[in-house]
């Protein structure tokens, strides 16, 4: 793979010398804490009924901050939006011409790609930590009341670097033979709501219709998001808690692993000019 | 008028053999193409857009697969062994390749990665080109300041960063100003002898060509009409133009009766046009007849043949300018040429 580091330093520096494209990102994950975390605060509908709101707001949230519980959700749905956008820089090394040095270079054409997917899951990680941090710092924000482990913090780094992986996987796999972005824009606009809306990272799983929680069940987002959530929460996981997020830890593993292979295979058969 | 036949094939650093590409939807963009390029040469591809030019260079390079034919580059097979064949060549693309949000140096050092040299060698390497090509002050400079003619000469010198045998250029100097242009060929004549490359060359533009290649195939619709040097092809056209004014009528009409005359034209009653096998040969016994018949010229001129007139020969029309390809991406290019 003598393709993968260059292409991947060639990406990141594209990206930290470009200052909107770099400052912007890093806002993005404050915003998202700001603003969903304040203004989406619906620990605050129950905050009102005394003791009582508190029990019930614990039952339903497992914390009493809006932020502990979104945290999750929000690393999650951010890296989510980073990483659909990945497939964009293919498309543009094509129309460009940059993809015709990397045709005739002696590298792996899968290189290509796995470098777009390795440099967002970089970023993604920059990312997450800034938010984290934001959230650790605005007033009302996150309470690990119950510490973290170890464990804790392993589990939050992979299912991000899973999510962002398996994501930039498929949208540069959708990107490989296109030759507009416009189609590329359009398919994201189209994916990323529901992506997000028929996941539990805003929400938790008492608000949602059967029907929709299957198919929450069954969404990536989910995964990541409940396995941080799960983390955040409880800090040390025991019993039931450990299994289930061992469970979502394991569907981002197969998903990863399933994509890596696509990736591998289609990009090595399919890249073109 | 074939280019001399078969002697011992390790003298040839490329061979195709039928080459062929058939591109989705039924275009026939190659249609079996037999070559043999020996070490040392400029070897031009002559032809108008679409003619196949581009493709066989990408099928060459490794970035397309033929649909039928084999070939081999030293001896690895294009297909087979294509990681090899892409360590021995350098290719410079029609399209522009190098990025514009790094530096000159930067563009260089990464292609030099791909081929696993290590970094220092890749950097002495790196300024050693950007010396040859004259942007030794230009290397820490972003590409996206440069001027047309030094992005182009940057792609020249990213094909030659690992030392191959082998350098393909797909059309140079297209849309670059005449000036420019010429200082290009000087940089290409350069690499051939400072280098002792071997290259392929492809252009649209007949000077180009002449100018540059030892051999010459002339391509187009996808097959190779003739192949020969410059002089073989002009002298193909079975000699050069006469054309001689007399003052009166008769002394053309006995000029027109030269024994070694190839269909004499008479344009005006007074001028006689001839072709001749070999001018350089012919003209001291024309000029012995004139004597001898006691014919004096008011104006006599000798016009050796030119690519234009061998291509017209040839292909039966005259060399094409922009048209078909891929419009959209060579308009990009020009405009980021422009600069």
């Amino acid at each position: 793979m003598s393709g993968l580091i260059p292409l991947t330093e060639r990406e990141l520096k594209k990206w930290y010398r470009n200052p909107v494209f770099f400052i912007t990102g890093l806002l993005q994950p404050i915003f998202w804490i700001l603003l969903f975390g304040s203004s989406f605060n619906l620990t605050s509908v129950f905050s009102g009924a005394g003791a009582a709101g508190t029990r019930e707001e614990l039952a339903v949230f497992g914390t009493t901050s809006y932020i502990t519980f979104v945290l999750g959700g929000i690393l999650t749905t951010s890296s989510l939006f980073t990483a659909l956008f990945s497939g964009t820089s293919i498309i543009f090394d094509r129309r460009l011409g940059n993809m015709s040095r990397f045709l005739v270079s002696p590298i792996h054409r899968s290189s290509i790609v796995f470098s777009k997917i390795l440099s967002t899951t970089v970023r993604i990680l920059v990312q997450s930590i800034i938010l984290v941090g934001a959230a650790a710092l605005i007033p009302g924000g996150l309470v690990l009341s119950n510490g973290m482990s170890l464990l804790g913090v392993l589990i939050i780094i992979s299912a991000l670097i899973m999510i962002a992986f398996s994501f930039s996987a498929i949208f540069s796999i959708i990107a490989i033979r296109l030759k507009r972005q416009e189609t590329i824009f359009g398919i994201i606009n189209l994916i990323n709501l529901p992506l997000l809306f028929a996941s539990y990272a805003l929400f938790p799983s008492k608000f949602f219709p059967a029907w929709l929680a299957t198919v929450a069940e069954y969404n990536p987002v989910s995964w990541s998001a409940q396995a941080i959530r799960y983390v955040i929460l409880n800090g040390t996981l025991t019993g039931s808690v450990l299994q289930q997020t061992m469970y979502y830890m394991l569907y981002l593993l197969m998903l990863t692993v399933f994509m890596l292979v696509v990736v591998y295979f289609v990009s090595e058969k399919e890249i073109r000019d | 008028m074939v280019h001399n036949g078969d002697k011992m094939s390790e003298d040839y650093i490329i061979v195709t053999e039928k080459l062929a590409k058939t591109y989705p939807g039924g275009i026939k963009a190659v249609k079996g193409i037999d070559l043999k390029i020996k070490k040392g040469q400029i070897y031009g591809f002559l032809g108008p857009n679409g003619a196949g030019k581009t493709t066989t260079i990408k099928m060459l390079s490794t970035s397309i697969k033929p649909t039928s034919g084999t070939s081999t580059i030293m001896g690895y097979d294009i297909i087979e062994n294509s990681m090899e064949v892409r360590r021995t060549i350098g290719v410079v693309p029609q399209d522009l390749t190098t990025d514009e949000d790094l530096k000159g140096i930067e563009n260089l050092e990464m292609v030099a990665k791909f081929y696993d040299m290590p970094l220092n060698d890749a950097r002495k390497k790196a300024r050693e080109l950007l010396e040859l090509v004259d942007l030794t002050e230009f290397g820490d400079k972003y590409v996206s300041t440069y001027s047309g003619g030094m992005r182009k000469r940057l792609e020249l010198i990213v094909g030659l960063i690992h030392d191959p045998a082998v350098l393909f250029l797909d059309e140079p100097t297209l849309g670059l100003d005449v000036q420019t242009r010429t200082k290009m060929w000087d940089y290409i004549r350069k690499i051939k002898n400072e280098f002792g490359m071997t290259i392929v060359l492809t252009s649209h533009y007949l000077e180009e060509v002449d100018e540059l290649a030892d051999i010459i195939s002339i391509i187009d619709h996808g097959k190779i009409i003739v192949t020969g040097t410059s002089e073989e092809l002009k002298k193909s056209l079975q000699g050069d133009i006469v054309e001689a004014t007399f003052a009166s009528p008769d002394q053309a009409k006995v000029f027109g009766a030269y024994v070694n005359a190839i269909d004499p034209t008479f344009p005006k009653e007074n001028v006689v046009r001839m072709k001749v096998k070999d001018s350089d040969r012919e003209v001291p016994a024309i000029m012995q007849y004139m004597m001898k018949n006691s014919l004096s010229p008011t104006r006599f001129n000798v016009s050796k043949p030119s690519l234009d007139q061998v291509f017209l020969d040839y292909t039966g029309r005259e060399i094409r300018e922009e048209e078909a390809g891929d419009t959209r991406k060579m308009q990009m290019n020009m405009r980021r040429l422009r600069r």
